[in-house]
């Protein structure tokens, strides 16, 4: 694979058009999503990087798209800042991959997700031209917002090459906890109760049963995780640990030791195929039965669902016979989109104004 | 209005909600940018989606243009009629479809208005988030159009990031649906949910609207906080954002609107330059520390006086203030314009004495309130219409205020919408290619220019500026502009 790099706006223009069919990557860390592009030019943006404004006081940074996540996340972490909807893949991801296949990782429980932070953008889109979406300051309504279309827009109407997000100050101190139950049902019916609790986590996810355990293994595990400052979390963490114990009846209750890989959900996901699906807590249990032989993990309380498979034909039939889209994220598969289509008249009117003649895919 | 389509009207609507009197048509002429007013040719006031659906397909085909337009509480002209074209009124759509407060959503149509939500969601200890100050009356189709706000955005957003899904008719007739019922919303794909809120009615019709709901705090702790000079209360809000807390909303008002807010609402504020609220919500443990943390703060920031809300009923005070300063500014003068511009947080200071200096220029008053906490002023220009020339100059003094924002770094609307009022003003924030491509998104969706016509693009017929005063619904205390 030749991958072009351009380092400036105009490099990236003039490569835009000059080509017939573009594809573009940051590091090329989701390599699902370029595994069959048929051909087209490959732009790598991982040369048109760095932290262009950092403005601590006013909760925003702007910075290149090519740019680590990992570099963006320590710089914030000098100030003691945090980018919420906590992206994926913090070793290997660009920020722009980030935005455009709309990965947020376990701590968008919280506060929300990509489409929750980002607030502008400049980009290139596909006639070349070069221009700005949205604004720089935390709170902007002026023209359409299409710096929040771009979020899972996966580079097919523009490229990103600078964004801007909204950040929030971090907490200092975490405390994890499972809960642990027989059935999917009680662990859903636990996120339930938890939903209209007054209970503030930074974290809720769903672990199933490990594959080719024992039957005293063989428990749901509800992950959750409580964020905040020393003095108050011991007694936070008791309170919570009691309402859950009392409302939802666990069968064990496990303190967990709080570690980057314990709220990594790619962690441990085995399998060709690596998959992304955004689903509502009640279709989990319908959609659960008929991936149940995957490893997988449920996140955000039950609306993300990380799976992997050695069978992706088989998934994306579960998925259209649930209606879900689910995004490949890593494997060799003819599209990284599957399941349920994506074509929206809406999302082709945008098309065809940012890409008349369908450069970017 | 032309005959043959009042005639198709006929055929979806029955008499009584098809207006074409001058008397039906009266309430319809002007929304709370009542500056501004236009008599539209007709209204209707469908009752379900399909009626929606077919009105709008019969304005596409025989090019007539509409406005959707539910509580017309909008503050930038957005729901203005188009001079003989057709209003489509959307308060009959005001059911609540569905609460499921196991995965925290409400499915809802497009008129049912915004506190109703928060009603409906209340039993199960869970809220709608968005708060704008017209909130007891504005409707959720409105707050979508202009991705409204409120006094709580920074730390959980404005109107879109609580809307999940949607499903809609374009301005062209077609329908259409995206996102669902999962917090990721559309989760693959663009975000069109994003796209579609905040498009000031330009694209279409939202038709049912799927929104996330929050639980409701276990605690507030409110603190109202005095200065002698609105510097110092500024740079109290720098101080609290630098140690870490993340308030739910911090809000500051200066000397005019305090006086305005006492004339009317009596809250009991002390006599001060510059008033700060900093309200903290969350777990009860959590909140208490922060609380002893933030007092130290206020103390150590040079306020002569400051109280906190011991009691659900003080804290409600120390609000009912706060968002009736608007209306009660309506005592102090017979017209005034509200400007939403937003600044850099940082560079507060700075827009507050250019403001200061520009109403000294213009000799017109102007009172300011705004939401520190994200940078969004709101100052409210003084003036009396009856006095030849003196809304000019108010717009005028406006219009300076606008570009002094977009000078420092901000956004001529922070949650108010371009409208009509500020269309002109567009060009300051985006470039000619900028625009030139909204302006190509919006014929892709509607080619005859008909959804929301002389909206938020410059140039355009302007509607005669005629009314003056508060709109009656504002007189009576039940909105206000902010």
């Amino acid at each position: 694979m030749t991958i072009s790099a351009p380092a400036t706006v105009d490099e990236l223009q003039t490569l835009i058009r000059d080509s017939e069919r573009i594809h573009v990557i940051g590091k090329g860390s989701k390599t699902a999503l370029h595994g069959n592009v048929n051909g087209a030019a490959i732009v790598g943006l991982s040369g048109v990087s760095g932290i262009i404004e950092y403005q601590p006081a006013e909760y925003t940074v702007t910075v290149r798209a090519g740019t680590a996540v990992h570099d963006l996340s320590a710089a914030l972490d000098d100030e003691g800042q945090y980018l919420p909807f906590d992206p994926l893949l913090p070793a290997a991801a660009t920020i722009g991959g980030a935005v455009a296949a709309n990965l947020s990782g376990s701590r968008r429980f919280r506060y929300g997700g990509v489409r929750d932070f980002i607030l502008g953008a400049e980009v290139v889109d596909g006639a070349g031209r070069a221009f700005r979406v949205g604004g720089k300051v935390v709170k902007n309504s002026a023209g359409f917002d299409l710096s929040k279309f771009l979020v899972g827009s996966l580079g097919r109407y523009a490229i990103m090459t600078e964004l801007t997000f909204k950040v929030f100050p971090d907490v200092p101190r975490f405390r994890s906890l499972a809960f642990h139950y027989e059935q999917l049902e009680d662990a859903l019916s636990a996120i339930y109760f938890i939903n209209q609790s007054p209970y503030e986590l930074d974290a809720l996810d769903l672990a199933p049963p490990p594959m080719n355990r024992g039957k005293k293994d063989r428990c749901w595990k509800l992950l959750t995780r409580l964020a905040g400052f020393d003095e108050t979390l011991p007694q936070r963490v008791e309170r919570f640990s009691a309402a859950m114990t009392g409302e939802t009846a666990p069968i064990q209750v496990e303190p967990l030791e709080d570690s980057a890989s314990l709220w990594d959900p790619l962690a441990g996901l085995a399998g060709a195929c690596l998959v992304k699906v955004a689903l509502s807590p009640k279709q989990v249990p319908r959609f659960d039965e008929m991936v149940s032989r995957s490893p997988r993990r449920y996140g955000v309380g039950g609306n993300i669902v990380w799976l992997a498979t050695e069978d992706i034909k088989q998934l994306d039939a579960a998925l259209k016979s649930c209606e879900l889209t689910g995004l490949c994220l890593r494997g060799v598969v003819e599209s990284a989109v599957i399941g349920a289509p994506l074509e929206n008249v809406l999302a082709a009117r945008v098309k065809q104004v940012l890409d008349p003649q369908g450069k970017l895919v | 209005m032309n005959r043959a389509f009042l005639a198709a009207l006929e055929n979806i609507y029955p008499a009584d909600r098809l207006l074409t009197r001058d008397v039906e048509l009266l309430p319809y002429e002007s929304d709370a940018l009542t500056a501004f007013s236009a008599k539209p040719g007709a209204v209707v006031l469908p009752v379900n989606e399909a009626e929606i659906i077919d009105t709008v397909r019969l304005c596409h085909e025989m090019a007539v243009p509409f406005v959707a337009r539910g509580s017309g509480t909008s503050l930038s002209g957005g729901s203005l009629p188009i001079p003989e074209g057709l209003t489509i009124g959307l308060n009959r759509l005001n059911r609540i479809k569905k609460i499921d407060p196991q995965q925290r959503i409400a499915v809802v149509e497009p008129g049912v208005i915004n506190l109703h939500i928060t009603e409906a969601a209340q039993p199960y200890g869970l809220y709608y988030a968005p708060d704008p100050s017209s909130q007891s009356i504005c409707t959720i189709g409105g707050n979508i159009a202009f991705n409204s706000g409120g006094a709580h955005c920074l730390k959980y957003g404005m109107t879109s990031n609580h809307v999940l899904g949607m499903k809609v008719v374009l301005a062209d007739g077609a329908v259409t649906q995206f996102g669902g019922e999962s917090i990721e919303g559309v989760g693959v794909g663009p975000d069109l949910v994003g796209l579609f809120v905040g498009s000031e009615g330009l694209f279409g019709i939202a038709l049912e609207i799927t929104v996330r709901l929050m639980p409701q705090p276990e605690l507030y702790r409110t603190v109202l906080a005095a200065y002698d000079d609105l510097g110092r209360a500024g740079d109290a809000v720098s101080m609290v954002v630098a140690s870490g807390l993340l308030p739910g909303a911090m809000e500051i008002m200066d000397r005019l609107a305090i006086k305005a807010a006492e004339a009317s609402v009596n809250a009991g504020y002390p006599d001060a330059e510059a008033l700060l609220i900093v309200e903290l919500e969350g777990e009860a443990p959590q909140v208490n520390a922060e609380f002893e943390q933030l007092r130290r703060i206020i103390d150590a920031s040079g306020a002569f006086e400051s109280r906190v809300a011991k009691s659900e009923a003080e804290r409600t005070r120390i609000w009912k203030g706060r968002k009736g300063a608007f209306s009660a500014v309506g005592r102090l003068s017979p017209d005034y314009i509200v400007q939403d511009g937003v600044v850099p947080r940082s560079r507060l200071g700075e827009a507050l004495v250019e403001i200061s200096a520009l109403k000294a220029k213009y000799s017109l008053a102007v009172a300011n309130v705004f939401h520190a906490g994200d940078g969004n002023l709101h100052p409210l220009i003084l003036y009396d219409g009856r006095e030849d020339g003196a809304l000019e100059k108010a717009e005028a003094l406006a219009g300076e205020i606008l570009a002094l924002c977009v000078n420092l770094g901000g956004s001529i609307t922070g949650e108010h919408g371009i409208g009509m009022e500020k269309r002109d003003y567009l060009p300051a924030m985006f470039s000619e290619e900028e625009i030139d491509i909204m302006q190509a998104l919006r014929l892709a969706i509607d080619p005859k220019e008909i959804a929301n016509r002389g909206k938020m693009f410059p140039g355009g017929e302007a509607p005669a500026l005629a009314r003056q005063g508060m709109h009656p619904l504002e007189r009576a205390g039940v909105i206000s502009r902010e």
